[in-house]
């Protein structure tokens, strides 16, 4: 019983159980049928063609945060930096499309996607100085960023950048065609997601393979022992956050140009935390934070479904999905502590 | 009185106002880190302290019973950090983002029927002569239930923390865990006590904030100051005396902000409202540039620092 709760199969299922209880006594306690319930989110979220769809889609920008919170996560960095990084890189991407509202040739679009990821970098940054060179906690310094981007967002699409022809609503003038991502067949899966899925094949291979994945095991593993050794601890601080902001970035501008097909506020809809949960799901293991945020993506995605067809409010996927996150961290921690145990 | 004097004690009031869910969110997450826990959820604990407290007043036509169901509720959600924190031993930053990510969606899910309710308010508290004397005078006349009980909780709880038995076996416990322990003190019950009197103390907080400061619901409308008060306790230097001018800090900025939107600066009040946030971090960092360690308690440097 003890080496399958800490066998990764073992956590799974402990996890999945978990969760299921969580859940279910959740559905019970607000009197709804437990089963029937799961089955509708399931449903919600799989059920067919157009459900499937959505869900990608949501699952999308989700799986890039989750990147970028892995990343730093490999020097054993806590960050929740993702959604702020996110908003930086869609604000300065639409201010580059709207520069050249007239393009119509590939290249502003690739200029459009290089801004955005640079915008995120540099988002990413401020808390990274303030990490390696003044030893702010980068927990903490991500989250207070996050708000200052997000009310950036807000401050242009209620003032400078409003366009008029959105009759009062606050966002800016719609995107151009040419610098909207290709979409698969009529859904509004874009290639976001190949990118998504391809980036996170290169990151794993790249911990894992190359000679810089082993310099941030060693570094996130024994600092000290890394830093004696030679390594720069504090470039990779940089490096990692940097890296990660431009995924994020990335993430920014693809849902803008591609899903809103403007900037809007609110547009990361909270993908920078689920993010965050993959990225711990998934134990920052990149291929694992594929299927992690297809799940998570589902969720969220079921949730507009269940209000329109149960009646119930979509907040409740958030609730699930906050209950997973207990679930795992409950489930982990108690494996942790039986391991210590052992020794 | 000049009129110098009535715009500052106007800022002083608003500024007050602007603190007290903050104020009282920040003793909480004072008192839980010095005993070595951090908890990022009391962002999620404030929601559902809002909603419940909004709900509460809304149903029973009374802000004092909402303020207790808000406590209430702050009580009931932390208590998943301290299971995850104590009992499973969980990182102690994801735990709090799962506490956030959970009271995000409690309050969203069950606070969708209470928006646009109406609640009732406090009674304006009667200060008798105070409201004569020279300059505070009007500052505490324009005091609100939850502002003067959060200025009072401030010396209590200081008092309380440095003063007494129990105060000291907490302290001892965020220094030394083992000593603690050696001097048959538990720190799991201890712990688990202040991260229950943070969801307290942040779910009053939360309730101040919908019942008495803004007197609405809305879906997150706590805006991270639950996450701003775990930087601030750090600028407080974990001491419970220090969350007051600390407070003050992100309630000034934001005072400052509302009071710059009335009188029709050319600046946005949507960049306006980044203020409080910068001002915020900008003192985390000048608190951390500062690089003595005075003041950490030797049980959350291992948390904080990894």
């Amino acid at each position: 019983m003890r080496d399958l709760m800490l066998s990764g199969p073992g956590r799974v299922v402990g996890t999945t159980l978990a969760v299921l209880m969580l859940t279910g006594a959740f559905f019970l306690a607000i009197g709804r049928d437990p089963v029937e319930l799961m089955g509708l989110i399931v449903r919600s979220a799989a059920g067919d063609g157009y459900a499937i769809t959505e869900s990608l889609v949501r699952a999308t920008p989700i799986l890039l945060c989750a990147l970028a919170t892995a990343l730093p996560a490999r020097l054993g960095l806590i960050t929740v930096g993702a959604e702020g990084q996110l908003y930086f890189g869609a604000l300065l991407g639409t201010g580059f499309v709207l520069a050249n509202l007239g393009a119509t040739s590939a290249a502003p679009y690739m200029a459009m996607i290089v801004v955005a990821m640079l915008a995120g970098a540099a988002w990413a940054l401020l808390p990274a100085v303030l990490r390696s060179h003044l030893g702010v906690n980068e927990t903490i310094s991500t989250l207070l960023v996050n708000y200052v981007a997000a009310l950036l967002v807000t401050w242009v699409v209620y003032g400078p950048w409003k366009s008029a022809a959105n009759l009062g609503w606050p966002a800016t003038a719609d995107f151009p065609e040419a610098f909207k991502p290709s979409t698969f067949f009529d859904s509004r899966v874009h290639s976001g997601l190949w990118i998504a899925i391809g980036l996170a094949v290169l990151l794993h291979w790249t911990f894992v393979r190359t000679r810089w994945g082993l310099t941030l095991d060693v570094l996130r593993s024994n600092p000290r022992a890394g830093i004696a050794a030679g390594l720069n601890w504090r470039r990779n601080v940089l490096l990692t956050m940097a890296l990660g902001g431009m995924l994020a970035g990335l993430a920014g501008i693809l849902e803008t140009a591609s899903i809103q097909g403007r900037l809007q506020a609110n547009l990361s809809a909270g993908a920078g935390l689920s993010g965050f949960l993959v990225a711990w799901l998934a134990r920052n293991h990149c291929l694992r934070i594929i299927p992690m945020s297809l799940l998570v993506g589902a969720l969220l995605a079921s949730g507009d479904g269940l209000q329109m067809f149960a009646n119930v409010p979509s907040s409740i996927a958030l609730v699930v999905q906050g209950l997973l996150f207990v679930a795992v961290l409950l489930v982990g921690g108690y494996a942790n502590r039986l391991q210590v145990r052992r020794g | 009185m000049d009129s110098l004097d009535i715009v500052f004690t106007g800022f002083l009031i608003s500024a007050l106002r602007s603190a007290t869910p903050l104020l009282l969110t920040l003793l909480g997450e004072c008192l839980g880190q010095r005993t070595g826990v951090i908890n990022l959820g009391a962002e999620g604990q404030m929601l559902v302290g809002a909603m419940a407290g909004y709900g509460a007043t809304a149903a029973f036509g009374n802000p004092w019973v909402g303020l207790l169901a808000g406590a209430g509720a702050g009580v009931a959600l932390s208590a998943v950090h301290a299971l995850l924190v104590v009992g499973a031993q969980a990182n102690q930053f994801a735990s709090g983002l799962a506490v956030w990510m959970l009271g995000f969606g409690l309050s969203a899910y069950f606070g969708a029927a209470l928006v646009g309710q109406q609640v009732t308010a406090f009674d304006s508290i009667d200060v008798g002569a105070a409201a004569q004397w020279p300059v505070i005078g009007s500052v505490i006349a324009g005091m609100t239930p939850t502002v003067l009980l959060a200025l009072l909780l401030v010396p209590v709880i200081g008092l309380w923390f440095y003063r007494t038995r129990t105060g000291l076996r907490w302290r001892a416990v965020g220094e030394s865990p083992a000593a603690a322990r050696a001097a048959g003190v538990s720190p799991a019950t201890v712990q688990i006590q202040a991260v229950l009197v943070g969801g307290l103390l942040s779910g009053l907080g939360g309730a101040a904030l919908s019942v008495d400061y803004t007197r609405t619901w809305a879906e997150g409308m706590s805006a991270g100051r639950g996450l701003v008060a775990v930087g601030l306790v750090i600028v407080a230097r974990w001491n419970p005396w220090w969350t007051l001018p600390a407070a003050l800090l992100f309630g000034g900025a934001e005072a400052l902000s509302l009071r710059l939107q009335t009188a029709d600066t050319p600046i946005s009040a949507q960049l306006l409202h980044i203020l409080p946030y910068l001002v915020s971090l900008v003192v985390l960092t000048l608190t951390c540039l500062r690089r003595s360690d005075s003041g950490t308690p030797a049980g959350l440097k291992a948390v904080m620092d990894r």
